[in-house]
């Protein structure tokens, strides 16, 4: 307990030794955990937007004219099953019959004698998706079925604001990736020159019996406690910008920035785990 | 007690130490005597394990160079306080830490330490000294200040590599005086090394004399 003790407070001690190198990770901390904060952020409404893209997708699949209200039923139920699919309305010949009305003001059957119009359905898409939403094996599954005459899709551009979804969300994860690595060596960097400037400290350490662990653990502290800092500071400036944000646009929209504010231990953690690594590296290379 | 038996030890460069052997009894303060470059701080970190013999075998107390467990290595510096000519006393903490620190890496309470801090400070005569910086310290009194810091811990041996160099005969004089009465009052066992045979020669205690890696008896 007192050894634990000790460590603490040399790794408290150590920021404010080294004030000028723990400033600057800090602050490295800080930008990159306030950059993938705001890449989380708009990955999360990103997510809001494509979901809301995907509930104004339709799949209007029109039946062959021999295909009866109960047969159109019937396919409904196997659409339905197709993976991707949410929902299925049915519009049955009479309900085709009175769009068709409503829309050009003649009737039909008064002059054909029977009505023409065929029975149909609109197909509606799941809105939640991991990746991206592929459209063309739905619309594929669904013109295999029997009693289906013709599918009208918005195929193309579907597949072109998915695709662009995606490659959107593997940006952001690459970019977040590369700013993870640039803090992990900023991190370590900084640990080895607090370690190298601190030759003669290691050096007493070891003539007086201290373990490794012993002479590690400062300097792991000191990289934690840069982290925790870093983060917090990340924390508090995207609540604010978030806020600010949102009384803004409620001046201006409806649209509101929407956080799942849980995120922000995820940073927390993210810090952590990069200065474990950060500090880890630097240390086995010096420390034998 | 240290033996070294039939140790040898190589630099990349050649030179090193050859077929050396030695023992030091329990309690016995012996000087190593030898010009500069003659092996006198190979043959002292081979004793703190620092290095370790490629033939040979080195014993201090229990532990012995070929068994010894690279996990061990620190338990059995604790029981020896070395002490060389560059002090190895740290810039950014005054006197009291650097003297407390081999009790914080055993783990001591701090009231224990702060009393054997006062106690170890007393002994080497730099009582009121605790907040000095190391920077505010003469040579000699940084000298002292690092026998402090090897005393703090009881070691059972004391090993010092040229601890006078950077001193003045007077003040070097003071110093192998009290590393005398450590050794007569606690029977602690004392290896000190010094290329200064003038400062030995008229003290009674056994000289073994190291030249091109090979000792002698002097």
């Amino acid at each position: 307990m007192n050894k634990f003790l000790f460590l603490l407070s040399e790794g408290l001690k150590n920021l404010w030794r080294h004030k000028l190198t723990v400033f600057t990770a800090v602050f490295s901390v800080f930008l990159s955990l306030s950059t993938i904060g705001v890449l989380f952020i708009a990955e999360q409404n990103t997510h809001k937007l494509i979901e809301y893209m995907r509930s104004k997708y339709k799949i209007e699949v029109f039946f062959k004219d021999s295909i009866t209200n109960d047969q159109a039923s019937h396919y409904l139920q196997e659409i339905r099953k197709i993976p991707g699919v949410y929902s299925t309305t049915l519009i049955t010949k009479d309900e085709a019959l009175k769009v068709y009305r409503s829309q050009f003001g003649d009737d039909l059957t008064e002059f054909l004698q029977y009505n023409p119009l065929p029975a149909s359905c609109v197909v509606n898409i799941k809105r939640q998706y991991d990746g991206m939403l592929k459209i063309n094996p739905i619309i594929e599954h669904i013109k295999e079925i029997e009693g289906v005459d013709t599918v009208n899709h918005q195929g193309r551009l579907i597949s072109r604001i998915e695709t662009f979804y995606e490659q959107g969300l593997l940006g952001l994860s690459g970019i977040a990736f590369a700013i993870i690595l640039v803090t992990v060596m900023i991190i370590s960097n900084t640990i080895k020159l607090t370690i190298y400037s601190k030759k003669d400290l290691i050096k007493a350490l070891k003539m007086i019996g201290a373990t490794h662990t012993f002479i590690r653990m400062p300097f792991i502290l000191e990289g934690v406690f840069q982290a925790v800092i870093g983060a917090a500071l990340a924390s508090a400036l995207l609540y604010g910008a978030v806020a600010g944000a949102n009384e803004l646009l409620s001046q201006l929209t409806v649209f509101t920035i929407n956080v799942q504010w849980m995120f922000l231990s995820w940073l927390f953690l993210i810090a952590i785990i990069i200065s474990l690594f950060g500090s880890s590296r630097a240390i086995s290379r010096f420390i034998k | 007690m240290i033996q070294l038996k039939n140790v040898s030890y190589t630099y990349r460069k050649g030179f090193g130490l050859a077929n050396i052997d030695l023992k030091i009894n329990d309690g016995e303060f012996v000087f190593l005597i030898g010009p500069t470059g003659s092996g006198k701080t190979t043959l002292l970190s081979l004793m703190h394990m620092e290095i370790f013999p490629e033939s040979g075998k080195v014993t201090i107390g229990d532990f012995d160079s070929d068994t010894i467990k690279k996990r061990k290595i620190p338990t059995l510096r604790r029981s020896i306080g070395l002490i060389s000519q560059n002090y190895h006393l740290l810039d950014d903490r005054n006197l009291f830490e650097n003297v407390a620190l081999p009790l914080h890496v055993i783990g001591h309470n701090q009231n224990d330490i702060s009393e054997a801090v006062e106690e170890a400070l007393d002994e080497v005569g730099l009582s009121g000294f605790e907040d000095h910086f190391p920077q505010e310290l003469s040579g000699g009194e940084q000298q002292r200040a690092c026998l402090a810091r090897a005393l703090i811990k009881d070691p059972k041996i004391i090993l010092a590599d040229e601890p006078t160099g950077n001193l003045d005969p007077v003040t070097s004089f003071d110093l192998v005086k009290l590393l005398e009465e450590i050794n007569s009052e606690e029977g602690t066992t004392v290896f000190m090394a010094s290329h200064n045979y003038s400062l030995i020669k008229s003290r009674n205690h056994r000289i073994v004399e190291i030249h091109d890696g090979k000792l002698r008896s002097a």
